[in-house]
């Protein structure tokens, strides 16, 4: 009314923008194809084959009772499916995948990927550069490298989760192995050492119960950007002591002159690593601190006394410094791959030589001197002075 | 292109031409006359200007030594028994004597008396309830306070419930609120200025403060508004509303509408300005800030704890009411990426076997929603039970089960819904309403970043508003950072010791420091 007219003008025409544009970029959720995981494997012609375990809601719009021990695949809301394409690159082979799937294919909620362990022996560069532009990609999904090819691993119908993407991706979150999201597997790759860790899995068969389930075998090592190595789960505990993952740890060592043995439980850890260069001596001094408590005693030994604390200390201690030479050996001497960040560390401290140097750090690394100086101390012995089972003996 | 210039060319100049109307109102044109001393000549012009109405009552009798009088007043106004026994009983008690002006005011036993000069201020008195007493050869007449009339009951504002704390609203009388107001607050210092406003109703309109409180200018600002109004009726609070507002097309209230006397007298203290309207259970004060719109008068009747958890559910909910839909819409159109990875397949599932758009399914059960509450709030209770049985059918599994509408949407519609009746207040829970709407469609259009931008429209909007001078988002922006004690949180009496600076500046203290209460606190006194 008191409005003037081109005001109302101006408010249709605005309006008209909303109108004649429409939602071009709408995409409702019953069109989306919904990747919960995918897999890329190398084929014998040097192909690429790329594995999806696609989400479809059942049809009904009702949900399936999951029946134990029936046909893999359902869950609880719908079917997964594995869909399987391949191509000379993965964006050829992911517009291929959308030829066979009638909704458009999100990646959004995509949370693993797995690398088939030929392809991740031939190079993962390609598979890389693709998963990282791409704009739908979530950089926070876990990446895997599998025993087995990809696509195996995507059709295990796991006993416990939903679906085995949903397996993978518990179990890294787990962290008792290493948990490696594209983002950090691309900021290793692309770091100063150029090499690079990712959790190894296998597929478990039980021939009596018809089960199958993924679990984690160990740790790839990537070198410029192809499989070099690997490392069985005990040497990636000692890896991942010097790069400062460990988070849950039980540590069981048996005592000299008695029966039984100890275990602890890691209440906190922390691994400091500090570089330092003198002329030519390139040397790394790691220092692990760990507080644990104790959650098992087998022995006869009372550890209210100072004394047996201690000695307990220096045995673990060991046991950890076991570990860490072990995977120091393995990656310095056998692989030759910087896999602990000492290459950032020496960046960090001494930027002028790294400068100088830094094209010839797969010279220096094999010969740089590593020094671990573990330190673990026991804050709770308990109450429990000694094993309450052992006293009536 | 140029036919696009012409035409707003055009429209430009048609609209510039602009029909200016003259309200030319009513006014009694004799209005202004004085009395004479004839009374059959004043009887003639106020018969002439009732024109014969059957509801007033011209009662001719004569006083003392045979002078002629009229008792003039209006049938279901006036107090007749009372006339009978303290006007006219006692002066026709007094015969055989010359009775001059004074002489009658004395002995009628009545103890409001005025005198009237004018033809005008007859009409008002006897509109008003007062019978006017005229006699010959007086050039004055007197008007005898004996309104009565039928009124409610004072019972429980039903929009306002409490609790604990008072139960009494204010009725449709203004007499019998502002009395109210006067038992609260006893102080001399308590104002109620009145005016008539309105040509035809001449509405009585009162304006009450606090002197030494309310900010001098305030009042002032307040009374010139309402003297401002020219129109031939008012007869809701609302009609005076509209016409005092600062922003008349916000789609937010910058006055509060309460019917309890408690609130307008919390607020006189803090030094606002209340506004009472003959025939409205309510009073408007002035002026307030958005957040007073979210404060309950059972907030400062509980323990601070509890009124503060309350007031930041409020918030939350104020939230949810506004974007509830539209955040779901944007989500599930545009970023499924966002939602977390169990819920989107549950979502799917849900939505799997649904025709519509989230944007349709969306604005199709917030319509359904609005309409139920509609037709709810205005049909007789007895079909009531009716819509709600309908309105469980429409909202609820048998949608779901029609396919029409997704599980997760029919959830959403109704803690919106839930949402949008948290508002203390009705008049915001409406605003937030209506303006979910456009922030669907919006939502719907342009995902998240178009929410962002109706909200962004909503802020600017909100931080230009003022109510009578006072910023709408106050005391948050402009920030004062004391007084958000009574919004952030709901401050303990003991720590309410200033008022909001920007009405209560003339008496910054509302109380003496250190009232916090401990056991020191009484031994100090022995």
């Amino acid at each position: 009314m008191v409005m003037k007219r081109g005001t109302v003008l101006f408010i249709l025409l605005l309006i008209q923008t909303f109108l004649l544009s429409g939602c071009w970029d709408r995409t409702e959720v019953n069109d989306l194809a919904i990747i919960m995981g995918a897999g890329v494997d190398l084929t014998e012609d040097h192909q690429l084959e790329l594995s999806v375990n696609l989400f479809l809601p059942s049809p009904s719009g009702q949900q399936i009772t999951k029946q134990s021990g029936s046909e893999g695949g359902s869950t609880g809301l719908g079917v997964s499916i594995v869909r399987t394409v391949r191509g000379a690159t993965l964006a050829e082979a992911v517009s291929k995948l959308q030829q066979y799937v009638s909704r458009e294919l999100f990646w959004g909620q995509d949370e693993v990927y797995i690398f088939g362990k030929s392809l991740a022996e031939a190079g993962i560069y390609e598979p890389m550069e693709f998963l990282l532009r791409h704009p739908d990609v979530s950089e926070r999904a876990n990446v895997f490298v599998s025993k087995k090819t990809a696509k195996e691993v995507l059709e295990v119908s796991p006993p416990v989760e939903d679906t085995v993407s949903e397996a993978l991706r518990e179990i890294a979150r787990g962290r008792t192995g290493m948990d490696i999201t594209l983002t950090e597997l691309a900021q290793m790759m692309a770091g100063k050492s150029k090499a690079a860790v990712i959790p190894m899995i296998d597929v478990k068969e039980k021939q009596s119960t018809n089960e199958t389930f993924p679990y984690i075998l160990g740790t790839a090592i990537i070198k410029n950007g192809k499989m070099v190595g690997s490392m069985d789960e005990n040497v990636t505990r000692g890896a991942m002591w010097i790069r400062n993952e460990v988070e849950k740890a039980t540590i069981t060592v048996s005592r000299k002159n008695e029966r039984g043995a100890v275990s602890v439980l890691l209440f906190k850890s922390q691994t400091e690593v500090d570089a330092h260069i003198d002329g030519d001596r390139w040397s790394i001094t790691v220092r692990i601190h760990s507080v644990d408590d104790i959650v098992e005693n087998n022995t006869d030994q009372d550890f209210s006394i100072p004394d047996h604390i201690e000695e307990l200390q220096t045995d673990l201690e060991g046991d950890i410094n076991e570990r860490v030479y072990k995977a120091l050996d393995l990656a310095q001497k056998q692989l030759n791959a910087d896999i602990f960040y000492f290459a950032d560390a020496f960046y960090r401290k001494y930027p002028q030589e790294w400068k100088k140097h830094s094209d010839r750090w797969d010279d220096i690394f094999p010969n740089v001197e590593v020094n671990v100086q573990t330190k673990l101390s026991i804050r709770k012995p308990g109450l429990t002075r000694k094993s309450f089972f052992k006293l009536t003996k | 292109m140029d036919s696009i210039q012409h035409l707003l060319k055009r429209l430009k100049r048609s609209g510039r031409k602009k029909k200016s109307v003259i309200y030319s109102g009513f006014k009694e044109p004799e209005a202004s006359k004085e009395l004479s001393d004839d009374l059959h000549k004043n009887l003639r012009s106020l018969e002439s200007i009732y024109g014969h109405s059957s509801d007033v009552i011209f009662h001719n009798f004569s006083i003392g030594d045979h002078t002629e009088a009229a008792l003039v007043y209006i049938e279901g106004l006036s107090n007749t028994e009372e006339i009978d026994r303290h006007v006219l009983s006692p002066l026709q008690q007094r015969l055989q004597m010359r009775l001059t002006l004074d002489d009658i005011r004395q002995t009628i036993t009545v103890s409001s008396i005025k005198r009237v000069q004018t033809i005008g201020d007859v009409l008002d008195e006897i509109s008003g309830g007062n019978p006017v007493l005229l006699v010959n050869r007086e050039k004055q007449g007197l008007s005898v306070g004996l309104p009565k009339w039928e009124k409610r009951s004072i019972e429980e504002p039903s929009a306002e419930s409490v609790l604990r704390g008072p139960r009494e609203g204010f009725i449709e009388t203004l007499n019998s609120n502002t009395a109210m107001l006067r038992r609260k607050v006893r102080s001399a210092n308590l104002k109620i200025k009145s005016m008539n406003i309105g040509s035809y109703t001449r509405t009585k309109v009162a304006v009450a403060y606090i002197e030494g409180i309310a900010d001098i200018g305030l009042v002032k600002e307040m009374i010139n508004r309402l003297q401002r109004i020219e129109t031939d009726g008012v007869l809701a609070s609302v009609d005076i509303e509209e016409l005092i507002e600062d922003h008349p097309a916000s789609p937010f209230p910058q006055l509060l509408s309460t019917e309890r006397p408690d609130v307008v007298s919390a607020y006189l203290l803090e030094g606002h300005v209340a506004v009472m309207i003959d025939g409205t259970p309510s009073a408007l004060v002035a002026p307030i800030t958005f957040f007073s719109l979210f404060q309950s008068p059972e907030d400062y009747y509980e323990r601070f704890v509890a009124g503060t958890a309350i007031r930041w559910l409020r918030y939350l909910f104020l939230g949810i009411s506004l974007l509830g839909p539209s955040i779901y819409v944007a989500v599930i159109t545009f970023h499924q990426e966002m939602i977390p990875t169990a819920l989107l397949l549950t979502m799917a599932n849900s939505r799997e076997q649904i025709p519509f758009p989230a944007l349709v399914e969306a604005i199709l059960m917030e319509t359904m929603f609005e309409a139920l509450r509609e037709a709810g709030a205005r049909l007789p209770k007895q079909i009531g039970v009716a819509v709600s049985i309908v309105g469980a059918l429409v909202i609820g599994q048998a949608a779901i089960s029609a396919g029409i509408v997704s599980a997760p949407m029919v959830m959403v519609v109704a803690i919106t819904g839930i949402a949008s009746f948290m508002a203390p207040r009705f008049t915001i829970g409406i605003t937030i309403r209506v303006l979910r709407f456009p922030m669907m469609l919006l939502a719907g259009f342009l995902g998240i970043l178009g929410l962002i931008l109706g909200l962004l429209v909503i802020m600017s909007h909100l931080l230009t508003l003022r109510s009578f001078g006072v910023p709408y988002l106050s005391p948050l922006a402009p920030l004062q950072k004391r007084e958000l004690k009574d919004v952030l949180w709901r401050a303990p009496r003991w720590m309410m010791n200033t008022r909001p600076r920007l009405t209560g500046e003339w008496a910054p203290y509302r109380q003496s420091h250190g009232q916090r209460p401990g056991p020191t606190k009484g031994d100090e006194g022995e």
